[in-house]
């Protein structure tokens, strides 16, 4: 008896394959047994959350396993898939999540940013799950500066607090060195002039807190990188959404101790903190050791 | 008394720093909760330069780390982050989210004829439609479709290039694969090299492409001279139409047949198939499958003869019931099941169908529908534009590309790249125009509506194929 619909389509399909494979990825080799298990998880998973028949969830994934896990997982759920082009930008993913009244989206963890931004202005969207490990960044003398923070979670009321406290400590920070006009998009970017100048990401890990911001004091060499890196066009459009920096809107750059003083300067104020430069302690040390030849290893 | 902060600074650092700081930091923190250290960690901001340039990236991100070393780039890797790792807050990882599912779930039981997926896609009403798509239209698709053209089993290796959001991946490659038990490889970035080793490497005996893909993987062939994987049983072209010059290049290198297809969001992909090899003409979209009905309507929907152009409409299990939550517009394209195309044709006596022209504006890129109305209505959001018009013109290669003519408002200044730049922000970059015509006014009919056709001049359709241009690639 052959599927009559995609709900069951997987498990059919491995009944009759069983260990045959269904899907090869970059030298991976997936078989139907497996595939038909990892999509009753996936199916599982988002009725765990709520998600029932007929509800949709969308798909904003390149052609990755995932892709499959997550598209045949919503099937045999019974749920609608929303499959939408990764290429899509704010406002298109804002229209079809909207018109489709998604509950749920599966997409990559390099969107986290993307989805931040949107989400506040889809109402229906309860569920941001994340797959795949590319996020991707790039550094450069004199032209990229990062602030990171890891602190309690009881500094901030909620997660939005922290994402607009951040904005507005960069802000004031980009103030002083000199752009007027920035502005801070609720749960994303500072932009000017519709360019990104500094992003933000605010991740959790039980009772912390981490959030990382990367600010361009001036433009990057782009070409350099992707020279030696190979990502998928959706992951680099996104890398390369048009960037400004503090020398093209000032025509000068800060130097590291001016750039230092204005955020450690607007922190203070922003949080009500007192600043004193520290050292790691011992343990810090022996992780932050650790870390360093770890990623340089992998 | 304000509370105690650290501030690590850092002006020196590397990429490897951007990793190791935060993470040190956490686990710190973590471990002591653990161990109840009376050394308390504090809340620290960490601010850094770099001395280096390098790369921070994901653990599933490909690096050449031999071009970074010559590039004098560091490459630092995050750890493959198991559960429990930071993730972005009000996120979940899909690999939490399955641990709460079980392997057993027993799929639902649900009727055929219920939405299984939206596929969004631009018509000429500006923002996209969802295409409603029934368990049904898939699985007829594959069973009624793909397998009367080309049986397919579990010794098939199918190449899974084209994008699965698209209806013609999805339909034409995922779903059939997995119906029929092939092995689906699956290449999620397209460039002609990669896809070529990948064809070699697997040993694909089915390829499903559009027409640049074929063209590229010629040129590349001829390059190589030697080596030519020869394992494809089938090749399936879409999405535009294929020079005659290309199909027979590729057929005659890669010992394969190409077969045209022809077919609509809306119709779950593929209805007609051009058939190189069997039942093939040039030019043509070939006939209908046998489980489609598919006739030419004149504009009060009489059947027209053999040889007249009118609008294609078609009728079939393919067929979608409508987009949703647009009552209207699906009334308005499926009438009586039968869907119309806005595409304007004729049937031949043997029962070829041909199209000549498009009816709806709509600009079709790769596959991809673009409309000039959502195009033009982004660009009319930017305060310094006054007025904007956007249509489909013919590349140097003859491809449709997205064309917009913009009035500056009185007093303002507006550039090309500012217009390009508002597009890059705000829109999928194949709908981004590629050329940009500033104009005093626009032309434009006693109601004020925009005459496209006036702007077209030259305009050449995409997926025409021009009888002129087959006769050439025969000679």
């Amino acid at each position: 008896m052959k599927s009559e619909t995609l709900v069951t389509l997987i498990s059919e399909a491995a009944h009759s394959q069983k260990k045959r494979t269904a899907l090869l990825f970059e030298g991976r080799e997936i078989s139907y047994s497996q595939l038909d298990e990892t999509t009753s998880k996936v199916a599982g998973g988002l009725e765990h959350l709520g998600i029932k028949e007929g509800d949709r969830v969308a798909i904003m994934l390149p052609n990755i396993p995932e892709f499959v896990y997550a598209f045949f997982g919503i099937q045999k759920l019974g749920a609608v898939a929303v499959p939408f082009n990764t290429m899509y930008k704010g406002r298109e993913i804002i229209h079809i999540l909207n018109d489709c009244g998604a509950r749920a989206i599966i997409t990559l963890t390099n969107f986290a940013n993307l989805i931040n931004e949107v989400q506040s202005e889809v109402p229906s969207l309860e569920h941001v799950i994340l797959t795949g490990e590319r996020t991707l960044l790039f550094v450069e003398p004199d032209t990229t500066v990062s602030v990171q923070m890891v602190v309690g979670k009881d500094v901030f009321p909620d997660a939005d607090e922290a994402f607009r406290i951040t904005g507005n400590i960069l802000l004031d920070a980009l103030k002083e060195l000199g752009v007027e006009d920035a502005w801070y998009n609720h749960r994303g970017a500072i932009r000017h002039n519709g360019k990104k100048i500094a992003t933000i990401l605010v991740s959790e890990i039980e009772n912390l807190l981490v959030i990382n911001s990367v600010l361009f004091i001036d433009d990057y060499d782009i070409d350099q990188f992707f020279k030696v890196v190979w990502v998928s066009p959706e992951i680099k459009d996104k890398v390369l959404e048009p960037m400004t920096s503090i020398q093209q809107i000032t025509g000068s750059k800060p130097d590291m101790e001016a750039f230092k003083k204005a955020v450690a300067e607007s922190a203070q104020k922003r949080l009500g903190i007192d600043l004193e430069v520290g050292e790691l302690k011992r343990d810090e040390l022996f992780g932050y050791q650790k870390q360093r030849s770890l990623s340089y290893k992998l | 008394m304000a509370e105690k902060w650290r501030l690590v600074y850092n002006p020196e650092g590397d990429a490897a720093d951007m990793i190791a700081f935060p993470s040190a930091l956490v686990e710190g923190r973590i471990a002591g909760k653990y161990m109840l250290s009376s050394e308390s960690l504090p809340n620290t901001l960490i601010i850094q330069g770099f001395k280096r340039a390098g790369i921070i990236a994901g653990a599933d991100v490909n690096i050449d780390k031999e071009a970074a070393k010559k590039q004098d780039l560091d490459v630092a890797k995050s750890a493959r982050s198991g559960r429990g790792a930071p993730k972005s807050v009000g996120s979940m990882s899909l690999s939490d989210m399955m641990a709460k599912g079980s392997r057993k779930f027993k799929p639902k039981d649900v009727d055929p004829d219920k939405p299984a997926v939206l596929l969004y896609t631009s018509g000429t009403t500006g923002k996209p439609k969802g295409v409603i798509l029934s368990h049904r239209n898939f699985i007829t698709q594959a069973v009624e479709i793909s397998d009367h053209y080309f049986k397919m089993d579990h010794k098939d290796t199918v190449i899974g290039v084209l994008p699965l959001f698209h209806v013609y991946g999805l339909a034409n490659g995922l779903v059939p694969s997995m119906y029929f038990g092939c092995r689906l490889s699956l290449v999620p970035q397209y460039s002609p090299h990669h896809l070529l080793s990948n064809i070699e490497a697997v040993k694909a005996t089915v390829l499903i492409a559009v027409p640049s893909m074929y063209m590229h993987l010629i040129q590349l062939a001829r390059m190589r001279k030697s080596k030519i994987p020869k394992t494809m049983r089938i090749s399936v072209s879409g999405g535009a139409p294929m020079p005659l010059k290309t199909l027979q290049e590729f057929e005659e290198v890669f010992e394969t047949q190409i077969s045209e297809g022809y077919g609509l969001t809306e119709t779950t992909s593929a209805v007609c198939l051009n058939q190189s090899g069997k039942a093939y003409k040039e030019g043509s979209i070939g006939p209908p499958a046998p489980v489609i009905e598919m006739k030419v309507v004149d504009d009060d929907g009489k059947d027209l003869p053999n040889g007249e152009v009118g609008e294609i409409i078609i009728k079939g299990k393919v067929v979608t019931q409508g987009y949703w939550n647009m009552p209207e517009e699906s009334a308005e394209t499926i009438k009586d099941g039968w869907l119309h195309t806005g595409d304007l044709g004729y049937r031949d006596e043997d029962g070829f169908f041909f199209i000549t022209d498009r009816k709806k504006d709509l600009i079709i890129r790769g596959g991809f529908n673009i409309s000039p109305r959502e195009v033009e209505e982004l660009i009319y959001t930017h305060p310094k534009v006054q007025d904007v018009a956007v249509i489909g013109v013919p590349d140097k290669r003859e491809r449709e590309v997205v064309k917009a003519f913009v009035v500056t408002k009185e007093g303002e200044e507006l550039s090309e790249r500012d217009v390009l730049d508002f597009c890059v922000q705000n829109l999928a970059p194949y709908k981004v125009p590629k050329a940009i015509e500033f104009r005093e006014s626009l032309p434009k009919n006693a109601t004020g509506k925009i005459l496209r056709k006036e702007l077209r001049a030259g305009f050449v359709d995409d997926r025409l194929i021009n009888k002129e241009d087959t006769k050439e690639a025969a000679e």
